[in-house]
């Protein structure tokens, strides 16, 4: 990567859910490639490769971007997050949890992409109103829910980080 | 039995895995020396294809071979769409031969070691094309001399048919008065979040096809690919794992699916497709270009006396195969009437092809009928000068009217739309409203309300089937398996195909109830041929509510029988003093006397002759299910819309549906349905389009040209639900595609409500901002 | 959808940047955040040979006032200039215009000076740095040049940036006093390419009259427009609602707007006399508010 001339191929180290990730990769393979295909991280998934869809949003040093939209080698040295990342051990992270207590999702495809959206709206603003929540998921394509309950699920993740949050326990009802 | 899980929203089966990215979807497959196709595509809508070069290509790094027609038909036959006698349709081959027929028309197909190489290769791959006009007008197709799409066939016009329903030239004698309109709607389509795609493995040495794909229907898919490249069905295996929607699309048998399980064959390697957005949106499949011209003869109060009807489609140029183009006019036929007094009908069809894509069956594939009976019956509103809704409520049933066989021959039993349409008014306050709108239009605001009944059915009913003229048999029969496993657990083997419909958990929870265990001790299986019962439309056409639910509380009553009558042997009681309750069986009035279901299993399975007579061990039985009269999802939609007069922006700021489809298994899947449905409706009014020109160029091929709604662009949706008696003791009702078939309907009559008093009056579907200023200005004189 | 295959560099100085763009020749194409690069490279087309990632030299992240002006860096991205509170106080329109750009994962990625250099028709910034009379700074082989927005953006995806030249910051300079500025825009739905978008900017004289005016469009064409004519219409006159009405129908009936999928030329030059009379007439409420204070 300290190459100075340009080259097809290079070496990208990334951090991954905490891990650090090597591989050689094309130029063009795009970060959700190196993700999906080189270290088997087929949670993220790819929607329309044109960055209007979200399914493929990861978070970059904890803000949400594309991986379609970024190459493998621009990651070099950053830290990316996916949906394999959210969970704690067997612990679901307050979005998922939330997302399951409201039957936020049907087919799943967009799925991760709003996840992280999700947890990086929480994390900036920990207790969003609807209309944040719908602003937050809007470059997010869903096409089976309608939306509301992915919105619903979401909020209840908020109480759920609340009550954890609290000293309670954020399993719910 | 008390039932304890169906009725509630049962947390999703599937979801541990889909929330914690560890679903298994197409892209996921990875095989050992497996390849990545991509296909060469036509720019042109219309071609001769004069030669394909494919030296260049195939010294592109990284691609291992191209295949054109002239390989694949060492392996594959033609695709040979089916249809009744008096649909025009022929044989294709799946890889160009000596014509294209639209844009993105397979040529030929590129292996290579990655995706992106074979990309390379595309681009290298030489094809000579001498461009034909393209048909992309179905008013030049009806106004004849157009170039031929299939010239074999002899014409652009593939059928015309005529049907008749009690007297119609009496009802227009008596007419008050005659309203006419043209209607159009445009077309659209399906956009699953994950594209269509197939991973097709032969194995020369066995000369077994292994198949796994992102389909509605593993079974027809089996059945074709056996059938096209002649390969014996007991070496060809298709699975389907989780599937990123579908809503119709991913349906029948494709160009692409064959041109790459032959390619396999063909390199004798596994080869993988995965479609990207941009070929889903050209070639994925597209729906819903039809129009309706319509006369109706009406009273002094708005009734519908009788109808004059003229529907033509324009099914572009490959027929699906599996879904004759004839079946999208049939079924609107014989709905038309719905929950309205509607007697008297004429109703012409008729069917164009273009150099356009492929016409499936989109979420709702009659909705066409929904929305242009309600749209008619706004329109006689403003003819006469009636509320719409006093309009709608002249024309529907009423209980007295049931059950009642339509004009159209259809038996409508086990529903009541006033009941629907009475709560729909009241939720609404209409006087509220009205008086809110004339307020907000002496500010200059534009506001409206709209509504729709639909009559959706859910599953397909014998009468229903018969008004179609369908000859074949019924195809709605389904089997369900289960096995009592050794430990006490229970497998139950669906043809369904779920993708996204939550079957994992209402198929469990129905078979819970029936066997006194918990969700966690049933396991759903589908998607593999090998395994589940056989079935060529799997997830489709809203039946699993209703047939598969039936098959499977069918068969987990005979597995329940069957552990009785086990359980009896062992514990020397009679069956029919024993009961099933939290995984054992109990001895009624003895709660002490009991044997744990996982004994049962396990004795079935390892004791000779205790399960069966015959000596067959275990205890796995199987079921089937019918579909019956009165299967009826029945819902009215309603909607508030603020139109912005200055931009033609649309805002939708209320909707809701009251609607009946029986009992219900899971409200939050249910709801789910109706929710996402509704959102495709408005979507389809307000964004979405499947662009061409006239001459068929196509002009929408990303995700910046064809838009879908996002979380800012729609309401919460309020669904209330109401029951009517049930018909059936399977009273579970589909909910599939109600809510995409009402919400364009009470959409498009919000919108014409919201500019009434301007003049306007909304005759086609699709109103983005542009199109809602032009109405107005041409309505104003502006 | 994938690209064409290239070779990718990211040097660590904006001498490397340029060196390496001068051996590459022509082909070479400048990475900032990709937002607008890879889709169409991903669709193939656009296919440079040699991407030169501007993402690795220091320093070009950095957000300066210098004097009244914001002085912007190459790499700052649109989701900063939304959230930066030196942006929010010497160039506010920056950061009211951000959230129009796109979602809030491509704000994350995308820059304010890859926008510029990229010079979409539908953009927001090129419309922007037209009406505030931004200045940017390029460096090539032999040296660093500036540019005025005027002389920016040449048509199409087309700057008169040449190819072995880097943007590398862009100064945005201060209203001034009872100066006002808005920006607003009109599209299919939250986040798309706009179908029309317009910026006004206005400062009054001391009695409450216009001392200058201009707005600028965007989607209007092949690249965004800047009127002027406007602040000769309206010199001298108080900015009362006929007054700006007029000047906005007259600015859009200047415009020579295109036919596309999403609308059509008429009902985008109605779009731009909507939206340039209410961002006139916002930046006159925001330029009298500073005569008030």
């Amino acid at each position: 990567m300290s190459a100075t001339e340009p080259r097809t191929e290079l070496d990208v180290a990334v951090e991954v859910n905490g891990e650090p990730r090597r591989a050689r990769v094309e130029a063009r393979r795009s970060l959700a490639e190196l993700l999906r295909d080189d270290l088997e991280l087929t949670g993220t998934h790819l929607g329309c490769e044109h960055g209007v869809c979200g399914s493929c949003t990861v978070l970059l040093d904890g803000v949400p971007v594309r991986s379609c939209l970024m190459l493998a080698v621009q990651a070099e040295g950053r830290s990316v997050v996916t949906v394999e990342g959210l969970a704690d051990g067997d612990r679901l992270h307050p979005v998922q949890q939330g997302c399951l207590e409201r039957h936020s999702f049907q087919c799943g495809f967009c799925t991760p992409g709003i996840l992280l959206t999700a947890a990086a709206l929480l994390d900036a603003q920990p207790e969003p109103d609807e209309a944040a929540v719908r602003e937050a998921i809007s470059g997010n394509i869903c096409r089976c829910t309608g939306y509301e309950s992915i919105v619903d699920g979401i909020l209840r993740a908020a109480e759920i980080a609340r009550e954890a949050a609290d000293g309670h326990a954020g399993e719910g009802a | 039995m008390v039932a304890r899980l169906v009725g509630s929203s049962v947390a999703r089966v599937e979801d541990p895995r889909i929330l914690t990215g560890r679903g298994h979807y197409l892209d996921d497959v990875r095989l050992p020396g497996m390849l990545h196709a991509a296909f060469v595509r036509s720019p042109f809508p219309h071609a001769a294809v004069l030669g394909i070069d494919v030296t260049e290509a195939l010294q592109v790094p990284g691609v291992r071979a191209v295949i054109t027609i002239d390989d694949l038909d060492r392996v594959a036959g033609p695709l040979v769409p089916a249809g009744p006698p008096d649909l025009l349709v022929a044989p294709f081959p799946a890889l160009a031969r000596d014509r294209v027929r639209l844009v993105g028309d397979p040529v030929a197909v590129v292996l290579a070691d990655s995706r992106a190489e074979a990309e390379d290769g595309v681009e290298a791959v030489e094809v000579d094309y001498d461009p034909l006009p393209g048909v992309g007008d179905m008013d030049d197709v009806l106004a004849g001399g157009t170039e031929l799409v299939f010239p074999e066939l002899g014409d652009n016009v593939l059928h015309r048919s005529t049907h008749r329903y009690g007297d119609t030239d009496a009802a227009f004698a008596t007419a008050h008065r005659v309203v006419s309109a043209r209607l159009d709607q445009h077309r659209h389509a399906n956009v699953p979040m994950e594209c269509r795609g197939i991973v097709a493995a032969f194995d020369p040495a066995a000369g077994t096809l292994e198949v796994q794909a992102a389909h509605q229907s593993p079974h027809a898919l089996r059945m074709h690919l056996a059938d096209v490249l002649g390969i014996p069905a007991h070496a060809v295996r298709v699975r389907c794992g989780d599937i990123g929607g579908s809503f119709g699309q991913k349906f029948g048998l494709s160009h692409e699916e064959v041109a790459i399980a032959g390619a396999s064959v063909l390199v004798g390697r596994p080869v993988k497709w995965i479609e990207d957005r941009s070929e889903n949106l050209m070639v994925g499949g597209q729906a819903r270009e039809e129009r309706v011209d319509v006369e109706a003869a009406v009273d002094p109060e708005g009734r519908i006396l009788g109808l004059r009807v003229r529907m033509v489609m324009d099914q572009g140029a490959y027929p699906k195969v599996g879904y004759p183009a004839t079946g999208y006019l049939s079924i609107v036929r014989a709905l038309l009437p719905a929950a309205y007094r509607i007697d008297d009908i004429d109703f012409e069809s008729v069917i164009v092809a273009s150099n356009k894509a492929t016409y499936v069956p989109y979420r709702g594939p009659w909705e066409i009928e929904t929305w242009a009976r309600e749209r008619l019956l706004d329109l006689v509103a403003r003819e006469l000068g009636i509320d719409p809704v006093d309009v709608r409520e002249r024309n529907l049933l009423t209980s007295a009217d049931f059950p009642r066989a339509s004009a159209t021959g259809v038996e409508l039993l086990g529903f009541d739309p006033r009941r629907t349409f009475d709560d729909t008014v009241d939720l609404l306050d209409l006087d509220a409203f009205r008086a809110r709108q004339a307020a907000a239009r002496a500010e200059g605001r534009l506001v409206g309300i709209g509504l729709a009944n639909v009559v959706e059915p859910a599953p397909v009913t014998p009468s229903l089937i018969r008004a179609m003229g369908i000859m074949a048999a019924p195809r709605t029969v389904q089997e369900a398996r289960a096995r009592l496993e050794l430990d006490g657990s229970v497998t139950v083997f669906t043809s369904q195909m779920p993708h996204g419909q939550s079957h994992e958990t209402t198929l469990a929870q129905l078979t819970a109830d029936q066997l006194g265990v918990g969700i966690d001790r049933v396991r759903v299986v589908h998607g593999d041929t090998r395994d589940t019962p056989f079935n060529l439309v799997g997830t489709g056409g809203s039946r699993a509510a209703t047939l598969a639910s039936g098959a499977v509380v069918g068969v987990a009553r005979r597995v329940r029988d069957r552990v009785l009558e086990v359980a009896s042997q062992l514990m020397e009681i009679d069956p029919a003093d024993l009961d099933l309750v939290d995984g054992s069986v109990v001895a009624r009035g003895a709660p002490g006397v009991s044997t744990p279901l996982a004994e049962i299993g396990r004795l079935a399975w390892v004791r000779p002759g205790l399960a069966n007579a015959d000596g067959r061990p275990g205890i796995e039985e199987t079921a089937t299910f019918d579909s019956a009269e009165g299967t009826w999802s029945v819902a009215t939609h309603a909607c508030e819309v603020e139109i912005d007069p200055e931009t033609g922006l649309v805002r939708v700021d209320r909707y809701v549906v009251v609607g009946d489809c029986g009992a219900v298994i899971n409200p939050a899947v249910v709801d789910g349905q109706v929710r996402g449905g509704v959102v495709q409706g408005i979507g389809a009014v307000l964004l979405e389009r499947s662009a061409y020109d006239r001459e068929a160029q196509f002009l929408s091929s990303t995700f910046m040209d064809h838009l879908l709604p996002t979380a800012l662009d729609v309401p919460r949706i309020e669904v209330h639900h109401v029951h009517h008696e049930p018909t059936d003791e399977i009273n579970f009702r589909g909910v599939g595609e109600g809510g995409a078939i009402g919400a364009p309907a009470a959409l498009t009559s919000a919108i014409e409500d919201a500019l009434a008093h301007l003049g306007v009056r909304v005759t086609e579907q699709f109103l983005p901002p542009v199109r809602i200023l032009e109405l107005i200005d041409a309505a104003t004189g502006a | 959808m994938k690209p064409a295959p290239f070779a990718y560099v990211a040097p660590d100085s904006v001498e490397g940047v340029v060196g390496a763009l001068v051996e590459a020749g022509d082909d070479a194409k400048v990475l900032a955040g990709g937002q607008s690069l890879l889709p169409l490279m991903a669709l193939r087309l656009g296919r440079p040979s040699v991407l030169v990632d501007v993402g690795r030299v220091d320093g070009l992240d950095r957000v300066e006032v210098v004097g009244d002006d914001l002085v912007v860096g190459a790499t700052v991205t649109h989701a900063r200039l939304g959230r930066d509170p030196e942006v929010a106080r010497v160039a506010p329109l920056l950061a009211e215009v951000a959230p129009f750009v796109a979602h809030a994962a491509v704000r994350n990625r995308g820059t304010l000076g890859g926008s510029l250099a990229h010079n979409d028709p539908a953009a927001e910034w090129p419309a922007v740095a037209l009406l505030l009379d931004v200045v940017v700074t390029v460096q090539g082989p032999t040296g660093a040049r500036e540019i005025a927005a005027a002389d920016l953006f040449e048509s199409y995806l087309t700057t008169t940036i040449e190819p072995d030249e880097v943007l590398t910051a862009v100064r945005v300079p201060g209203l001034g006093p009872r100066g006002g500025a808005a920006f607003d825009e009109v599209s299919r739905r939250a986040g798309d390419f706009a179908l029309v978008g317009a910026g006004a900017r206005v400062t009054l004289d001391d009695d409450g009259a216009v001392a200058s005016a201009a707005v600028s469009f965007l989607g209007v064409g092949s690249t965004a427009v800047l009127d002027a004519t406007v602040g000769a219409d309206l010199a001298g006159r108080p900015p009362d609602e006929a007054a700006i009405d007029e000047v906005a129908r007259a600015a859009a009936a200047r415009l020579d707007p295109h036919d596309d999928l999403h609308a059509t030329a008429a009902y985008r030059r109605r779009l731009a006399a909507t939206l340039a009379r209410r961002t006139l007439t916002t930046a006159v409420a925001r330029a009298s508010a500073e005569v008030a204070s």
